[in-house]
């Protein structure tokens, strides 16, 4: 049972698979952010207090969505480092944590732009902003931490560790930074009914939205580990192979 | 070298083992926690500057506050709190670093490491000492620098008693990170950028707590919270200190 486990951990049969994947993964990509987008921006009606600007939902609430996944995926990832000494896993969790920065880093500014004309300000010091603030500083925390530590191997671990530590703070930030002040709107609920103000016609191309960003986060996540394991595995027989054919072709 | 020689070594040597895992044997782990509490407390109080640095840091850092924002009696009274808090989260912070640097530069951290006593143990009374030396004294002092914000009267309590449990809650965090980074040439900076982002609750919570009680308000939650975040850190953060301390030595 866990040998598909294993053969996921070994860097080669990833970048063998993954280079197969990838192509459906663009077309998927492509598929559904040309739908999501044309969608979103042209067709969705116009909302009866926020106008257009509520467009600016289809990139924020995806973006946001991701970025809050990242730290969870680093967590298990560091676990997997710790636990089974996977190479892999810490090469994921290397390359989602700037990925993660920057999609955090994009939903705070879709944010801000999303709030200056509806609340009347660039930043407030509400919830969910400040908590989003707090996982950006901890992603850079974290990406910091593995800049310094010049061991390959020691970083690995040391980065795991503080993910999983962060892992665990990272519920509690939000519920005591909520306690302190709230001012965001609450997360609307999804509804079938087509006279509800967040009806399919609404929500329909958000969640294509939401799978669209989805690709996009995993193909970058695909793309940059790929580089990591040829960066890393370079001595190794295989990767002087898959070289020496490229220059050949 | 024969196979008999071999084995005559080899059995030697499992005999030195054997005594010396007996020696550690008639060593209990409270024992061993005690040793390390009243050594590290010991070479503290040797070194005065370490004990006078993080109170004159924190002095300092207060009495900025009123140069930076205003003289105004009434508008100091209003950010008192909050800058009491912070000012005690950053002093905890800077005397973090000689938690485990001495001894990781003199090697006895790595004796600790091998040693068959339980680390977390180990780890605990490091935390505490280190509390004791540089925690308790901000705690003690803050009253006065309260004083000098002109905090209300009614706060005063609040203001040491969430410090009280607040302050080790932030060591405790802050030497996950300092084991982290033991082994880093430069530290200093890493170490906030690390550990500040963790604070955030006690900080929120503790400073809530001292504003809401210069208004009157209940303060049962805000003690339980805090109480909850000590309760989790003291059994949870030196576990993870630990692993981070046999990662950063190896």
């Amino acid at each position: 049972m866990w040998q598909w486990f294993f053969r996921l951990g070994s860097p080669k049969w990833f970048y063998e698979m993954s280079g197969k994947w990838l192509p459906w993964l663009f077309v998927l990509m492509t598929a559904l952010l040309s739908v999501g987008i044309v969608w979103a921006l042209l067709y969705v009606p116009q909302d009866y207090q926020q106008g257009d600007t509520i467009r600016i939902m289809y990139v924020h609430v995806p973006v946001a969505s991701i970025s809050l996944a990242c730290f969870p995926l680093m967590a298990v990832a560091g676990v997997i480092t710790l636990v089974w000494k996977m190479k892999l896993a810490d090469m994921v969790a290397k390359c989602a944590a700037p990925i993660g920065a920057w999609f955090t880093a994009v939903a705070l500014a879709t944010g801000a732009i999303w709030g200056q004309p509806i609340w009347g300000t660039w930043w407030a010091w509400d919830a969910r902003l400040t908590s989003m603030l707090i996982q950006f500083f901890l992603l850079i925390g974290v990406i910091a931490l593995r800049s310094a530590i010049e061991s390959t191997d020691a970083a690995a671990k040391a980065c795991a560790l503080l993910s999983i530590v962060g892992a665990i703070n990272v519920p509690i930030i939000k519920y005591s930074v909520e306690w302190w002040n709230t001012l965001h709107q609450p997360a609307s609920n999804f509804s079938m009914a087509e006279d509800s103000p967040f009806g399919p016609e609404i929500w329909v191309p958000l969640v294509i939205m939401i799978f669209a960003v989805y690709c996009f986060f995993v193909i970058s996540l695909i793309l940059s580990t790929r580089n990591e394991i040829l960066e890393r595995e370079r001595r190794s027989q295989w990767v002087v192979d898959l070289i020496a054919d490229e220059s050949t072709k | 070298m024969t196979d008999a020689s071999k084995t005559s070594h080899g059995s030697l040597f499992k005999k030195e083992l054997r005594a010396v895992g007996a020696d550690h044997e008639q060593v209990s782990t409270f024992a061993a926690f005690r040793a390390t509490l009243r050594r590290d407390l010991l070479i503290a109080l040797k070194r005065r500057n370490d004990l006078l640095n993080p109170l004159m840091f924190f002095l300092i850092v207060v009495s900025l506050f009123p140069l930076g924002v205003s003289s105004d009696p009434q508008e100091l009274t209003r950010i008192a709190a909050g800058a009491v808090w912070v000012s005690a989260l950053l002093a905890s912070m800077l005397s973090l670093d000689n938690l485990f640097r001495a001894d990781y530069e003199d090697g006895s951290l790595e004796q600790l490491l091998l040693s068959s006593q339980p680390l977390y143990f180990m780890v605990l009374a490091k935390n505490i000492s280190h509390w004791l030396i540089s925690g308790l004294p901000v705690v003690l002092l803050a009253p006065l620098l309260a004083y000098m914000l002109y905090l209300p009267a009614d706060a005063y309590w609040a203001l040491v008693l969430t410090l009280l449990l607040g302050t080790p809650v932030l060591s405790l965090f802050g030497a996950i990170g300092v084991a982290l980074t033991v082994g880093l040439g430069s530290r200093g900076l890493i170490l906030a950028v690390i550990v500040l982002p963790l604070t955030v609750p006690v900080l929120i919570i503790g400073a809530k707590a001292v504003t809401d009680a210069s208004l009157g308000l209940p303060l049962g939650m805000h003690f339980s919270l805090l109480g909850a975040l000590l309760a989790l850190s003291l059994s949870l953060a030196p576990l993870a200190s630990a692993a981070a301390l046999k990662i950063s030595v190896n």
